[in-house]
């Protein structure tokens, strides 16, 4: 069957939702992000990336490319409330779509030709968008992800396009490589130093040349060159792991710091663990040191979701993988294995006052905030916590510069 | 040293033995049987160092001698046989060859000296028990037993003699039962844990068995004898939780139900429920109890209702079904009470009918928390 799938993405989200906030910021170049030292540009404008800017640099380079930037610090939610509300109008109208992060959106709009032209029905669902919130957004549609993601990118900033059945080889031909989802750097630089420049380029190589350089994604970006993708569009993402981590502003070799930041953090993912009734069996601690050497370490445990619990066990894991004597530069924290279910309390070392008090900590939380009660040791750590729930069936909220 | 046995005697003697021996050992001699032979007696032992079994069996024989035969080799030739004598001769070449009716077999036997010593028990209390009766606290709760290597005092049960009674209690920390015999008493107090591999040979070799069994015991070891039979292991070594501490004592929430229905339910509605941790919901109100469970990942999803005499407040709590069932089955009762006092406290199972004049069995299941 010839399938219909739609790519919307808002353009320069975060940028977007602040000029809707504060309309002097039109036609200024807008950098969000953090602030600090250690800040990355998560989102600019336009008139930035003239200068250079682009997303994933480091704040202080985009300050010096750009010195008359409004820098914005970003309120990550205010931007999820704003992208619920293009996710409710998008669930209103298509039949099948996947949330794929805070700022795209794929549909299945397969059969809908017969009823209504899709692509008159695509430019009214991005008409209405921009009417209902005011937030400039773009589409592509064609026979797959890949080709309408790319037509996306293409018609960017607020357009759209079309990209006709049978013409996705023509229409991806003339584009570089680097355009096609999956390639990043590095792929990038072995393609190019195999000459390969533009998609057409790669749509006449052989499968097995691309198989011996690049393994087997070789060939899934030889098909998707082609525009050939299958990966349907799933409604639906079931988070297979929680995570949390730190960078922090200046690297730290305080071991007590990085203890109560631990605990925090983990104390902060048991709860959003039972908050959406899981268990985890898999904890894991990451360390990267100030030379970004990275290591990370696991260990496999009963199921549980209880502090008592998994506290000891992440801070034992972090002194079995601190052994370097280096200062840290990040520290986060993991858990996996998750499993719908409920804590089982222990006859013995649960005692009824620490099971009322996580049941009553946990009332509070949900009441009034991840934040509104916590240990005391974890008092000191102020940004560890997230605005929502993780099990909402939602993708993460991935700020922009991560999305490689 | 020669000896003459009937083959499915001995087949069945060494059958019960080779339970103690271990799939892979460490020690090469522990996959022997010890033969220790004076005159018609014929003592074989079987050992995993933990654990030693023997046995006395009468043969046809006045000579003297030890010898280690290899287990498996001989327990494979034996199960072919059918019932005949059979003749052990022992050979100058370290083999011990084997006359049947359809011809002989040779087997390299160990020097009987490798084999560990039985441990004598310095200084032993003692008391004895109806085989039956150790059988039966044994199967009571030996399931209840945990796995968990990182607490071994409860992959054992514990032994709690007194001039009162005897108890016998197992937990892994999410369910505990305690098996109380007051008909039955030692001369003195003492307490100790047993692991779970002597207690499932004793389990099926003593039951519906009418012999009275002497346990003697020490610190360290215990000893069982009985018929024809000597089992000698070592104990778990560590302090038994105090679980007469968690078993709540004010319960204002009693239900009472027909165990087969009760069971029947948690079976079919715990199918439905998630595949890793088996957790169902039980809601009592008035006098109905509602029994479900829902595994999200699967939409799969059961509810039962079943009829019930409750008295207390209405409430909901969530247990793992795997406990329950395995509670349910291992009791005989028609009628089950489960008294709870709140949905985070432990429930107290109990059998309402069917006990023995003097025994006692009580059974805790801690519940999952619950978010309403």
């Amino acid at each position: 069957m010839n399938r219909t799938i739609l790519h919307l993405d808002l353009d320069t989200f975060f940028v977007s939702v602040e000029r809707l906030l504060d309309s002097r910021l039109q036609g200024r170049p807008i950098l969000v992000g953090g602030l600090s030292d250690r800040g990355v540009v998560a989102a600019c404008s336009y008139e930035a990336r003239t200068c250079g800017v682009h997303s994933g640099m480091p704040m202080k380079m985009a300050r010096e490319l750009c010195k008359e930037a409004i820098v914005i610090k970003g309120d990550a939610s205010v931007y999820t409330r704003y992208s619920e509300t293009v996710t409710r109008i998008i669930r209103e109208n298509v039949p099948l779509f996947e949330k794929a992060s805070i700022d795209e959106f794929y549909a299945d709009l397969s059969g809908m030709d017969r009823f209504f032209g899709t692509y008159r029905y695509a430019s009214e669902l991005r008409r209405r968008i921009i009417r209902e919130t005011g937030l400039p957004i773009s589409f592509g549609l064609s026979v797959n992800k890949v080709v309408s993601k790319v037509a996306t990118n293409e018609a960017k900033p607020n357009n759209q396009r079309l990209i006709d059945p049978g013409r996705e080889k023509t229409f991806l031909a003339p584009l570089s490589v680097r355009k096609l989802p999956m390639i990043g750097d590095s792929t990038y630089l072995t393609l190019r130093n195999l000459g390969i420049r533009r998609m057409s380029n790669l749509q006449e190589m052989p499968g097995e040349v691309l198989y011996r350089v690049l393994g087997r994604n070789g060939l899934t970006i030889r098909d998707r060159a082609n525009g050939i993708d299958m990966t349907p569009v799933i409604p639906f993402s079931e988070r297979k792991s929680i995570s949390t981590e730190r960078t922090f502003d200046r690297d730290t070799i305080d071991v007590q710091r990085l203890r109560t930041i631990l605990a925090a953090m983990t104390e902060n993912l048991a709860f959003q663990l039972r908050r959406g009734g899981k268990l985890t069996a898999c904890v894991s601690v990451t360390i990267r040191y100030s030379d970004f050497q990275t290591y990370s370490k696991q260990l496999k445990i009963p199921y549980t979701s209880a502090d008592h619990v998994l506290i000891p066990r992440v801070t034992d894991l972090f002194y079995r993988l601190y052994d370097r004597r280096m200062l840290i530069r990040l520290i986060g924290v993991k858990f996996s294995h998750l499993v719908h279910g409920n804590y089982q309390i222990d006859l013995f070392e649960d005692t009824e006052e620490t099971i009322r008090l996580y049941e009553a900590m946990d009332k509070i939380r949900l009441r009034y905030g991840d934040r509104s009660v916590t240990r005391a040791s974890a008092l000191g750590v102020k940004t560890i916590g997230r605005m929502t729930n993780p099990f909402n069936g939602q993708p993460p909220i991935i700020l922009a510069h991560r999305k490689q | 040293m020669k000896f003459i046995v009937s083959s499915s005697y001995l087949l069945k003697q060494l059958q019960v033995l080779g339970g103690v021996i271990n799939n892979s050992n460490t020690l090469p001699i522990l996959d022997n049987f010890l033969f220790e032979l004076s005159g018609p007696k014929l003592t074989v032992s079987a050992s995993d160092l933990e654990t030693t079994m023997s046995s006395v069996l009468e043969v046809e024989s006045d000579a003297e001698g030890s010898i280690a035969v290899p287990a498996r080799l001989l327990l494979d030739i034996l199960k072919t046989f059918p019932e005949q004598p059979l003749t052990f001769v022992m050979e100058d070449n370290n083999t011990i060859e084997i006359s049947s009716n359809h011809g002989k077999y040779a087997l390299a036997y160990a020097d009987a000296a490798e084999f560990p010593k039985t441990v004598e028990l310095s200084d032993p209390s003692a008391t004895s028990i109806v085989g039956d009766v150790l059988a039966t606290a044994i199967a009571k709760t030996i399931f209840a037993a945990g796995n968990d290597d990182l607490r071994p005092v409860m992959s054992g049960v514990f032994f709690q003699f007194s001039p009162e009674n005897l108890t016998f209690v197992a937990t892994d920390a999410h369910k505990l039962v305690k098996y109380q015999r007051t008909d039955l008493s030692a001369s003195e107090v003492a307490e100790f844990i047993m692991p779970k591999k002597p207690l499932n040979l004793l389990k099926g070799i003593l039951a519906g068995s009418e012999a009275e069994v002497k346990v003697e015991y020490n610190e360290s070891n215990a000893k069982f004898t009985f018929d024809n039979v000597e089992l000698v292991c070592r104990l778990i070594d560590g302090k038994y939780p105090n679980y007469e501490a968690v078993i709540p004592k004010e319960n204002p929430n009693k239900l009472v139900i027909d165990r087969v229905q009760f069971l029947g339910s948690a079976k079919r509605v715990s199918i439905f429920s998630n595949k890793t941790t088996h957790q169902i919901r039980l809601k009592i109100a008035g006098a109905e109890l509602n029994i479900s469970a829902e595994d999200i990942d699967y939409s799969n999803k059961a509810e039962e209702r079943l009829g019930c005499d409750y008295q207390g407040d209405d409430m909901q709590i969530g247990f793992n079904s795997r406990f329950l069932i395995e509670m349910l089955n291992n009791l005989s009762s028609d009628e089950v009470s489960l008294e709870m006092s709140l949905p985070n406290r432990a429930g107290i199972l109990t059998p309402a009918d069917g006990l023995d004049e003097g025994e006692y069995i009580t059974m805790l299941v801690m519940p999952v928390m619950l978010n309403n």
